[in-house]
């Protein structure tokens, strides 16, 4: 129960009160908007385009940018359910080896390493994953990447990608690569290398994400 | 012991996570491995034209 104002098409305005602390709007029983402390609820809500003067913000979220100088992997965990494109964000990344930089994908229960369909190449060199998306080839121990890769959501659990990374030596490492069924809703995602050894010695990586 | 880097994106604390015992065997036993194959096969060195992309 909660305080509720219904507009009725039998008795116009009802009126019903309690100390829940919490206010739903109703049209003729059908509950539009709910004010409760943990925010705002609108069911079937629309938006007039020409009535949306400014956003106050929010609406791609930055994560927190992290120095990838150590560790052979970078997770980003807590991504909200309702996010529907990722980017990730890569400045100047390298490892003290030369496998390759994947991206996988994951849920509550675990970073996802097998379903990827995923390839990259540069300009006389390419190769695939199904361990993750494979977005970067680091020729060399220290040869640090930077680009963006948008990763996005295609259907429930479906995911896409397709991006760029430059490579310090002028190479561009282009990549692609979908999962078909993630097995459940995303909330993480981990940045590392294909053979899983390779440890971060540079740069920085971020991610941006939006619903 | 190795580690990873984990950034919560809701309250943005960075914190580093260490291998548990399991993976840092794992981990250990695939670096012998890559080391047991790089003795056994040449090293390759990436070749790229001289031109970028």
């Amino acid at each position: 129960m909660s305080v509720t104002l219904n507009a009725s098409t039998s008795s116009g305005l009802v009126q019903t009160a309690d100390t829940s602390g919490t206010i739903e709007l109703q049209s003729n029983g059908t509950t539009r908007l709910t004010v409760a402390s943990g925010g705002v609820t609108a069911n079937n809500l629309s938006l007039n385009s020409t009535a949306i003067t400014s956003f106050g913000g929010g609406v791609i979220t930055s994560g927190t940018a992290v120095a990838s100088t150590s560790g052979t992997s970078i997770d980003f965990t807590s991504i909200p359910s309702w996010v529907k494109r990722i980017t990730v964000e890569i400045i100047g990344v390298s490892t003290n080896g030369t496998s390759n930089f994947l991206i996988q994908l994951g849920t509550s229960g675990g970073i996802v390493s097998t379903g990827y369909l995923s390839g990259v190449g540069s300009r006389s060199n390419e190769t695939t994953s199904t361990a993750g998306f494979i977005v970067g080839i680091p020729a060399a121990a220290g040869n640090n990447l930077t680009g963006i890769i948008p990763i996005c959501n295609y259907t429930t659990n479906a995911w896409v990608t397709s991006g760029v990374l430059s490579r310090q030596d002028g190479f561009l490492n282009a990549s692609g690569g979908s999962i078909s069924s993630l097995g459940g809703t995303l909330d993480r995602i981990r940045i590392t290398t294909v053979n899983g050894t390779d440890t971060f010695d540079a740069g920085s990586i971020n991610i941006l994400y939006e619903g | 012991m190795t580690h990873r880097i984990v950034v919560d994106v809701q309250t943005g604390e960075v914190t580093q996570v260490e291998y548990t015992a399991e993976e840092q065997a794992a981990y250990d036993a695939a670096v012998a491995a890559q080391a047991e194959a790089s003795a056994e096969t040449p090293a390759e060195t990436p070749v790229e034209p001289t031109e970028g992309v």
